[in-house]
């Protein structure tokens, strides 16, 4: 195996709490959308130009690469937001846009920011690789795409030295865990067709994801398939053969989710970054994978397969609505206050109740995330077995917490 | 008359509203957004009043708003 020290994984970051959660589990960079020209347009918790100075400060500090994603259609009237877009990315230092339409990647590269090509450029062949390699020194392969085509893929740039803007070999990019699209990504049309809401817009209205009953026009007969959610496609996770994925040549590791809540950016980033260390230091070993396993089974998905890369035949389809995660977050409070000296934070209960035992969880923008196991719980300097809605109480947390934090009980889902 | 309200911050600018309603919508070549034509602020959504004639057209705009914030308030 080829060294494996420059492998990057790119975290997927929707919130502040989930770029801090992030960094702090150890991802190389990061990516993330400003404004609507980006596949979570539709998503609420997006960063606006303004938000570009904190985030670069955050990553710069924790000397974490940042890329901003302008990968939608682009019509006429997007081109002037997508220049302003692009020259805040080049003054706030963003380390490069991720594009997929060809005017992006045509001022991106007069404006001298580098970038990557998305994976709605659905790159699947070598030529396609050498066409863009004038615009581009990393690539994010189709993800419909097997092991095998990958690897030919990169021992074809190493042959060819296809290299890139900068003069070094082009880096291939592949999506190592997250959601699926039911179609080739970025050419899907459902849920355009049913309500005028395009997902190459980035306003996905996930219609696949729902229950279909199939109707033979003729006799009327209603068949439920199987059971089965036959659009929803489960969460790919690469996690199991990692190994084979860096092997293919694969030099960075995107994880996706930029909708989802921090401790799903937390629990992913940290198990595939102590996989890559494992595979590195030649210690990746059934058990470690099954622990690997179990962390990200307790954060959102809709169960896991290996998608198309180990060569498999399609349809691992779903067979719920929503998250299979074996475990949830109930909110419980909020922070009031940290006393660093003692490693104590002061929260106020909102609702239900917490008794020691309980595992929580705590997220902020700053903090990103918490967890622990409650200890000890103490109200006015008195021990106490339980606190419910409206106590006031302390709680040994370890990590500087800041007020307004959201505190979760973590329960069996 | 026909109230239209317009939660202009939510808009992906995908020109949906200018193809079925263009004499009450276009959009904006400075951020991308589709701007309420004679819409006024109050606190980040655009109003305005029109005569029962654009109902039709602008009830399509709403209709086909993929991120449903366009609304109409017969009055």
């Amino acid at each position: 195996m080829k060294q494996l020290n420059d492998v990057e994984i790119m975290a997927p970051v929707g919130s502040f709490e989930a770029l801090a959660a992030a960094i702090n589990a150890g991802c190389n960079s990061v990516y993330f959308g400003v404004e609507q020209l980006n596949m979570r347009a539709r998503s609420s918790i997006n960063f606006t130009t303004v938000d570009l100075a904190e985030i670069m400060h955050r990553c710069h500090e924790a000397n974490v690469r940042a890329y901003l994603t302008i990968n939608t259609v682009l019509y006429d009237h997007d081109i002037r937001l997508m220049r302003t877009i692009v020259d805040a990315a080049v003054e706030n230092k963003v380390s490069g846009v991720i594009a997929s339409d060809h005017a992006a990647m045509a001022y991106c590269k007069k404006a001298g920011i580098p970038v990557h090509v998305s994976t709605q450029a659905n790159i699947s062949n070598i030529e396609t690789v050498e066409f863009y390699a004038t615009y581009a020194d990393v690539m994010v392969l189709a993800r419909e795409l097997s092991l095998r085509q990958v690897k030919e893929i990169t021992r074809e740039i190493e042959r060819r030295q296809i290299t890139g803007p900068s003069g070094e070999l082009v880096r291939i990019e592949v999506f190592a865990h997250g959601a699926l699209c039911m179609a080739i990504s970025g050419k899907c049309y459902l849920s355009l067709h049913s309500h005028n809401a395009s997902a190459n817009r980035g306003a996905c209205i996930q219609n696949c994801r729902r229950k279909y009953i199939v109707v033979d026009q003729d006799e009327g007969v209603e068949m439920a398939v199987d059971n089965e959610y036959i659009m929803s496609a489960k969460d790919l996770c690469t996690l199991p053969f990692l190994d084979k994925v860096l092997d293919a040549g694969v030099r960075i590791l995107k994880i996706e989710g930029r909708g989802r809540a921090a401790d799903y950016v937390d629990a992913t980033v940290s198990c595939y970054r102590e996989a890559t260390d494992a595979i590195q230091e030649g210690i990746f070993t059934r058990e470690k994978i099954d622990n690997w396993m179990r962390r990200l089974a307790t954060v959102y998905n809709r169960g896991f397969w290996d998608g198309y890369y180990l060569g498999r035949k399609m349809g691992e389809w779903n067979d719920s609505y929503g998250s299979k995660a074996t475990e949830k977050k109930v909110f419980v409070g909020r922070g009031v206050k940290y006393f660093s000296k003692i490693g104590v934070g002061e929260f106020k209960m909102e609702s239900f109740s917490l008794k020691r035992g309980d595992k929580f969880m705590i997220t902020g923008p700053t903090t990103g995330i918490i967890r622990g196991e409650v200890e000890e719980i103490r109200v006015n300097d008195r021990e106490v077995e339980e606190v419910r809605k409206g106590d006031h109480f302390s709680l040994p947390v370890g990590a500087a917490i800041r007020p307004s934090d959201k505190l979760y009980k973590i329960v069996e889902a | 008359m026909v109230r239209i309200l317009y939660h202009r911050i939510k808009c992906i600018g995908c020109n949906g509203c200018v193809e079925v309603a263009p004499d009450r919508w276009r959009i904006s070549k400075k951020d991308g957004r589709s701007n309420l034509i004679g819409g006024k602020n109050k606190k980040g959504i655009y109003q305005v009043q029109v005569s029962m004639d654009e109902y039709e057209q602008n009830l399509k705009a709403a209709e086909s708003c993929p991120v449903k914030i366009i609304r109409l308030q017969v009055l």
